[in-house]
């Protein structure tokens, strides 16, 4: 039997696809009631020495009503009309002609248009219902997103921006009657807020540009070992309480990627690994071929996620535990993601035995250019 | 009396961040001169004759590359670029038009004044005429070309020293894949970047104790290389 549900649910999709897809999509369904008509007259010629021609009609009928299901009510139509000619000229005497002798053979058509027109009317108004339903949720969903930015960016922004009100005003109003100590302590507090401000708003817009598609890769030719140094030498701050250990083989070959992307990808698993791990933990980074890709791992060996978690930190605004000070709006992973598919990679974590997570991504790996040796002096 | 402070000429149209970029400066000592738009600029180069300038990217009146251009056609004085994060391409385009070095908007104090003063150092540098690096435990005679480090020679490819020799006439300060490239293997070889990044680590395996955490051959991802020298 036919599962009208999951056929609607199938179709789902096809309701929301472009207008374009949506049309080629409808003369697919002419092609199917052609199609249908005529392996249903295929079947009733292997059928009539055998059954009655009711039985044939049945056939037919079985056809109308798949198409019916499957397809919109044009498609449905034109299989029963297709069927009703090919019904009456093949099976129904006189044969060869498209004339009926019995009259009780205009019922057995009348009743196949009427069966496609009412199946194609039940199946378009639960489609419609359907895809109501489906653009209801989309709805929801958006919102759903637009209010955890909206938490996130008024928890995010709010906080550090009342620090650097609260201690600008200090400053500027009783800066005189406090000592040089507390003056540089609360000017050292509006920097670091400022900066950690400036970094969640360059998430934001990051990811939203990434999102949007309004960056593309700038590939050129890059040693990963670069990447690595760099951004150590960027989060050299950040990461001083942490144990970095480094494995990137001497002969990884070099891949072309947009060094400031794949900079910045690596540098968010880093700094997510320092901000949920304690400190004097090791984070290791690590490079690897592995066929025709490098495999670039951050491991920390603290804690550890959920099967649950695993995937979810990859959504935006996804917040885990900060160990220590600091907040994380949430966008490091999904920037990483977004970052690293742009490169036609993959990004994913997983558990790491005896406790702790790897946050792994692949790059292709391509056949950079020969280089003609050169002798030393 | 002659001042023998350095003057420093700041072309930066947001009033908010000349006051607190002079500030910073005078406090350091230095002469500033400051303009808000890019035509007076030029003009204040010309009549105030600054040691460095700093200038915005982002001007109202006419592009920051074409300040850099004007100011490149009769002065040689170190010109840092400050920038915003979403001027990638234009930085790398001044750094090309003869821009030493540059810093992110929003930037502290600290970094910018580092800038600056590895700027000044180099034109003195340049000016005592000394050819003599020195790489951590490792020191380089430009002129003789020869690298030795604890007494036992460097032996270097004729490659390798030119590209080193490059980097050094701009110690301290940013050189842009392109200047490298073309300055070392040619103007054709200019976006054959995967050649600087092969020489790039023949350079650090022979000279840096670390050579993933270079602390003298630094990378500035998709712009360049620094070399960091000891004084």
């Amino acid at each position: 039997m036919f599962d009208t549900r999951r056929f609607l649910t199938g179709n789902l999709r096809h309701a929301c696809v472009p207008l374009r897809m949506a049309r080629r999509w409808r003369w697919h369904g002419y092609a199917w009631a052609v199609a249908a008509a005529a392996s249903c007259t295929l079947i009733g010629v292997a059928m009539q020495p055998r059954f009655d021609v009711v039985n044939i009609a049945m056939v037919y009928l079985l056809a109308v009503v798949v198409i019916a299901l499957r397809f919109a009510r044009g498609p449905a139509v034109t299989a029963s009309v297709l069927c009703v000619a090919a019904f009456d000229f093949m099976f129904v005497p006189p044969r060869g002609r498209l004339s009926v002798d019995d009259v009780q053979y205009l019922l057995t058509f009348a009743i196949m248009l009427a069966i496609a027109l009412i199946i194609s009317r039940l199946v378009e108004s639960d489609r419609r219902q359907a895809s109501e339903q489906a653009a209801l949720e989309v709805a929801a969903e958006t919102e759903r997103i637009r209010s955890a930015l909206l938490a996130s960016v008024s928890h995010d922004l709010r906080t550090p921006l009342a620090v650097m009100a609260g201690a600008s005003s200090s400053l500027a109003e009783t800066g005189e009657r406090l000592t040089s100590v507390e003056r540089s302590a609360l000017a050292t507090s509006i920097f670091d807020q400022a900066r950690e401000m400036s970094e969640h708003v360059a998430k934001i817009l990051q990811m939203t540009r990434l999102e949007i598609g309004a960056i593309s890769a700038d590939r050129d030719w890059t040693a990963l070992s670069e990447i690595v140094g760099s951004v150590l030498r960027r989060l050299a701050e950040r990461m001083a309480r942490h144990r970095i250990i480094v494995d990137v083989p001497e002969d990884l070959p070099l891949v072309r990627v947009d060094a400031t992307l794949i900079e910045q990808a690596l540098g968010n698993l880093l700094e997510n690994c320092a901000r949920h791990t304690p400190a004097e933990t090791v984070v290791r980074v690590r490079a690897q071929r592995q066929q025709s890709e490098i495999v670039v791992t951050v491991e920390d060996y603290a804690g550890g996620l959920s099967d649950a978690e695993l995937e979810r930190v990859f959504a935006k605004f996804s917040r885990g535990t900060v160990e220590g000070g600091g907040t994380d709006i949430g966008l490091g992973l999904a920037i990483c993601r977004a970052i690293v598919r742009l490169h036609g990679g993959r990004a994913w974590a997983e558990r790491v035995s005896g406790g702790g997570s790897a946050f792994k991504f692949t790059l292709p790996l391509e056949l950079p250019p020969d280089i003609p040796p050169e002798p030393v002096d | 009396m002659a001042e023998n402070r350095p003057t420093i000429l700041l072309i930066e149209d947001e009033a908010e961040i000349r006051r607190f970029v002079r500030v910073a400066l005078t406090a350091e000592n230095y002469r500033v001169v400051e303009s808000s738009d890019g035509r007076r600029g030029a003009i204040d180069a010309g009549t105030h004759k600054p040691d460095l300038a700093i200038v915005d990217l982002g001007l109202p009146d006419i592009d920051g590359i074409d300040v850099i251009r004007r100011l490149r056609e009769w002065s040689p004085m170190p010109i840092i670029v400050l920038s915003a994060r979403v001027q990638e391409r234009a930085k790398i385009e001044a750094l090309d038009s003869g821009a030493d070095d540059y810093v992110t908007k929003p930037f502290g104090i600290g970094e910018l004044l580092a800038r600056v003063r590895a700027a000044l150092r180099h034109v003195v540098r340049t000016r005592s005429g000394t050819t003599v690096l020195k790489l951590g435990a490792a020191i380089v005679d430009l002129e003789v070309r020869h690298a030795s480090r604890d007494g036992v020679d460097i032996r270097m490819t004729p490659l390798e020293f030119r590209l080193l020799a490059v980097l050094a006439k701009h110690a301290g300060m940013v050189v842009t894949h392109r200047q490298l490239l073309t300055q070392v293997w040619g103007p054709t070889h200019a976006t054959d970047t995967h050649y600087l990044r092969i020489y790039m680590k023949q350079l650090r395996d022979k000279f840096e104790a670390d050579p993933i955490r270079p602390r003298h051959f630094v990378t500035e991802t998709g712009v360049g290389y620094r070399l960091l020298v000891d004084e």
